[in-house]
């Protein structure tokens, strides 16, 4: 498995202009409250030495994704092409990967049982076309890409630098 | 003329649209893909695929100028989806969180079902169903009645934000006879007036292709149309490495992305701007040539600025003097550089000075109309559509009987025709003078919960004599209507065609209309012809009026329709230093005498002395403030503001929209975290904002990126979401309208030119 498919994430051409999260759910008929796509504003830094960022965040698709391990009934996968998919049959709501994921995707809607980004694998012909997320996003700050392991490993990296004050402290 | 495409069914299959949409990603790195564009013929090439359908129209959702092409796909007649259009110039196949929320807006349970008429008081909300032709029957009598009563001028319109439909509220009024359109003085036409009465024109926009300094000011560049063409020369520019500083008093995404920001105390714009002439001045920054050739009442100047020096600033400002003298030593100093000028100066009494201030700096340092700087618009090759208005018909004795210009008479009409203040309109029916506006109609817009004054507008509401609401969906003001017309929302009908820059589109119907509705342009067609005004209202017939509008471009709306993606005019290209031309343009006024009468610019300005203003720009407190009301700081220790747009609402709208409300939940103070945390506030808490006029009971969001003696929140709300399961708020005192904790004294808030409304006052912010 050389490559696998991962999104790509500019904070420098990010609005914040929640596009990519509205089109997901609208996309994906996204139940009220779930957020399989969340844009996040990032704060660092004192008056008047403030910084603010964006991230924009679905599932990483990780490259070592720690939820698989976390899962006791085996109910997610991680693919071939890179894409992590969780059985909804198989899961029992124990929240054991929404404990371990760094990045806030696994959701729990009215069902109980896990939900997340599955990249659009089934609406989307991934080879030739990108989910409606990346499609919407008026600057292109989102994309999707065929990586290398490492260069998938480094935006997971950033991703999580980025995100992690804001997570802890919600 | 070019066109995409000549003629195609217009229905693409969606996931068609996809793979053509896609981007070519196979084995290439991060950051480097290529932008495949959209084509029509690569989605037609499989359009066989049934299941759903694609109807490429245009986006509805924010405004004004809610121009972007995109692709609404619908399914067994049910609008489900949107994705944007590649094709349009506009948005390039981006589209917002507002535009991906569009179905639903068209299918939320606040839509309004059929014509109603009140029965119960006014403000009670008790009506009776009628039919549409029974409402407008009731309009057009009550109209006529009036007219022959009160005269025409008895009549008064609420303008929304600028829309397509906006110059057939016009339209109407001159067949009417009223001059009384009334404009929100705080939004565009403010900023327009400054720059055209001081430079010939409104170079509103930067060069940002080519600029390597911007300064973004009081304006939020990305917020308000996040997939148009600023947001993306924004992101460009900063890529480019374009310094871009901003100067506003809260940190928002635009800002994030800057190399600076200079937090501002909300509404002391002018005072900056006065101090930045006066460091440009006395150091001698400024282009000599173009002073010495185009420029008149430079010397006049010099001396006035002596007053305004940046100490001087820095108390009423909150920013140092040494960024004062910094920013200005680098604006004027770097050749290619522009001031992005916003919304926010045109919220403040001293709006028609701040906006002349900012005029002339950009002016006298040489950075008008050449490259990197403040340009006069490029055109296109485009023939200009005839206007809907017929301001043509427009006499002195019309001017005259304005109720409350929004301009001085003598500078009437203005751009879109004459105008009158909302707030004047008010309050004209409250004290009737001059005399009493008699009926108001009140299309897509809600002066209740986007005017300041919201208590007054109240008051009127329950004394005015006739008042139409004509939304799609339930507002704040219609318990005070006496008749509410339901429009059909422009995804549920085939007009107008919308022109944006070089590009020209016929809309498409993408579903049918989910009630007996029309259009807000055939129920002014409607009520016109019932009036007796038909032969200015094509017999009714909207087809006909598009048609008559599409004449200069030799074609009819049929053969606009049959480009789906309507027709891109190519660009003449911009030339710079257009002075010449540009400082001897004619106004509208009815004597036609050009902006500027010395065809320079007006650094002293004798037309604005002539008609009893001040010549040159001046300082002006918002009616309460740190500096100017000091004695009420103890009581009320934090300035008040608010935001004019949103990236998930547009003003007053879409509260009701799910997708969006999740974003945005509640109504949000924005605090610093110190500034709360000194009164034990923490985030989420509910807090009670209490200004001299009014209070609130929002949330607290405790917001780093904020001046600690400034707090900011969002304007316009008041709707719940039933599918959320939110109530409304109340719309005056206890709820989170913000508009009614300003000031409206008529001498201290308003702008005495422009009638811009102050919107910053002091608050005293408690948990609640
Ligand atoms: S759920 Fe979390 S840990 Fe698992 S692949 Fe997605 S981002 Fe990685
Ligand atoms: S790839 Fe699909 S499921 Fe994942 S965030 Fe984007 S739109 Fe949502
Ligand atoms: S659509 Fe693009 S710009 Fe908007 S929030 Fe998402 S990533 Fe950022």
């Amino acid at each position: 498995m050389s490559t696998q498919y991962g999104f790509s994430f500019s904070k420098d051409k990010c609005t914040q202009c929640f596009g990519c999260e509205v089109a997901c759910k609208n996309w994906r008929d996204g139940e009220l409250g779930v957020r399989w796509r969340r844009v996040y504003k990032i704060w660092a830094g004192r008056y008047p030495d403030v910084k603010l960022a964006s991230a924009s965040v679905s599932c990483m698709h990780c490259t070592d994704p720690v939820c698989v391990k976390a899962c006791p009934v085996q109910a997610i996968q991680k693919r071939e092409d890179g894409i992590v998919v969780g059985d909804s049959n198989k899961c029992i709501g124990c929240k054991a990967c929404e404990k371990e994921c760094p990045f806030g995707a696994p959701q729990f809607g009215a069902t109980g049982k896990m939900q997340k980004c599955d990249m659009c694998m089934n609406e989307v012909d991934l080879a030739k076309e990108s989910p409606p997320c990346v499609e919407t996003c008026p600057t292109k700050a989102l994309q999707l890409a065929k990586l290398e392991t490492k260069e998938k490993q480094v935006i997971e990296r950033e991703i999580q630098k980025l995100i992690d004050a804001t997570l802890r402290t919600g | 003329m070019s066109s995409d495409k000549k003629e195609h069914q217009l229905v693409l299959n969606r996931r068609t649209f996809l793979k053509a949409a896609g981007l070519g990603i196979a084995g290439v790195a991060v950051g480097k893909f290529p932008f495949e564009s959209f084509t029509l013929d690569e989605a037609m090439a499989a359009a066989a695929k049934a299941g759903e359908t694609a109807i490429p129209t245009i986006c509805a959702m924010c405004g004004p100028a809610a121009n972007c092409g995109v692709y609404a796909f619908t399914k067994n007649g049910r609008f489900t989806k949107v994705a944007g259009m590649k094709e349009s110039p506009v948005n390039a196949g981006g589209i917002c969180p507002k535009g991906q929320a569009a179905p639903q807006w068209v299918y939320s349970p606040e839509r309004l079902k059929y014509p109603l008429k009140r029965v119960g008081k006014k403000g009670e909300g008790k009506f009776q169903q009628i039919t549409w032709n029974e409402a407008i029957a009731i309009i057009a009598d009550t109209l006529k009645r009036q007219k022959e009563k009160y005269g025409p001028e008895s009549l008064g319109m609420l303008s929304p934000a600028r829309r397509t439909y906006s110059e057939y509220l016009n339209r109407f009024l001159i067949a009417h006879g009223s001059p009384n359109y009334g404009h929100s003085g705080i939004c565009a036409m403010q900023l327009s007036f400054g720059f055209h009465y001081t430079v010939g024109d409104w170079p509103r926009a930067v060069d940002y292709a080519n600029s390597d300094l911007v300064l973004i000011w009081g304006k939020q560049p990305i917020y308000s149309a996040p997939a148009q063409d600023g947001a993306r020369a924004y992101i460009n520019a900063k890529a480019r490495g374009a310094k871009l500083i901003a100067i506003k008093p809260s940190m928002e995404p635009d800002v994030g992305l800057a190399d600076l920001w200079v937090p501002i105390r909300p509404g002391t714009d002018a005072a900056l701007a006065l101090a930045m002439l006066h460091v440009v001045v006395n150091e001698n920054l400024i282009d000599k040539p173009f002073v010495e050739q185009w420029c008149y009442g430079y010397d006049q100047l010099k001396e006035h600025v002596q007053k305004y020096p940046p100490a001087w600033a820095e108390k009423i400002t909150g920013i140092p003097l040494n960024r004062i003298v910094e920013i200005a030593r680098l604006f004027a100093t770097t050749k290619r550089a522009g001031i992005d000028l916003g919304n926010g100066v045109e919220h403040v009494p001293s709006s028609n000075d701040a906006i002349r201030a900012v005029a002339i700096l950009i002016a006298i340092t040489g950075h008008l109309d050449r490259p990197g700087g403040n340009i006069f618009g490029a055109a296109s090759k485009m023939p200009r559509p005839k206007s809907v208005n017929m301001q043509e018909r427009y006499t002195q004795a019309w001017v005259d009987k304005l109720v409350f210009p929004e301009f001085p008479k003598a500078f009437q009409p203005f751009a879109e025709g004459t105008s009158s203040a909302y707030y004047g309109l008010f309050n004209s029916v409250l004290t009737e003078k001059p005399y009493p506006i008699r009926a108001i109609i009140a299309p897509g817009s809600q002066a209740l919960v986007s005017n300041r004054g919201g208590k007054r507008v109240v008051e009127a509401l329950k004394k005015l004599d006739f008042y139409v609401v004509a939304d799609v969906a339930r507002t704040a003001d219609m318990p005070y209507a006496d008749i509410v017309i339901p429009l059909a929302t422009p995804y549920e009908i085939d007009h107008p065609f919308e022109v944006r820059g070089n590009w020209i589109m016929a809309r498409n119907k993408v579903i049918e209309p989910l009630a007996d509705y029309k259009s807000i342009f055939e129920f002014f067609c409607d009520l016109g012809v019932k009036m007796g005004y038909g032969a200015d209202f094509w017999g009714g017939s909207m087809t006909a009026s598009m048609n008559d509008q599409l004449k200069p471009l030799g074609m009819t709306i049929d053969e606009l329709r049959k480009q789906p993606t309507g027709i891109k005019y190519e660009m003449i290209p911009k030339k710079y230093e257009t002075y010449e031309t540009v400082f001897n343009r004619k106004s509208p006024r009815i004597s036609k005498a050009p902006f500027l009468p010395q065809g320079k610019v007006a650094i002293y300005n004798t037309s604005f002395k002539e008609a009893g203003y001040t010549p040159l720009p001046e300082w002006r407190e918002p009616p309460e403030s740190i500096t100017g009301t000091p004695e009420l700081t103890k009581k009320y220790p934090l300035i008040l503001s608010d935001y004019h747009t949103s990236n998930v609402y547009t003003a007053s709208w879409q509260r009701n929209v799910p997708y969006l409300r999740e974003i945005e939940p509640y109504p949000a103070l924005h605090i610093h975290p110190d500034t709360a945390s000194e009164r034990g506030i923490k985030n989420g808490d509910w807090i009670r904002v209490e200004s001299p006029h009014g209070w609130m009971k929002v949330k607290a969001e405790l917001y780093p990126g904020i001046r600690p003696d400034t707090v900011m929140m969002l304007h316009g709300w008041w709707q719940g979401c039933k599918e959320l399961g939110f109530e409304d708020f109340p719309l005056l005192d206890g709820g989170a309208n913000v508009n009614i904790m300003y000031s409206v004294d008529a001498q201290k808030a308003f702008d005495p030119v422009v009638t811009a409304m102050s919107s910053q006052t002091l608050v005293q912010v408690s948990k609640a």
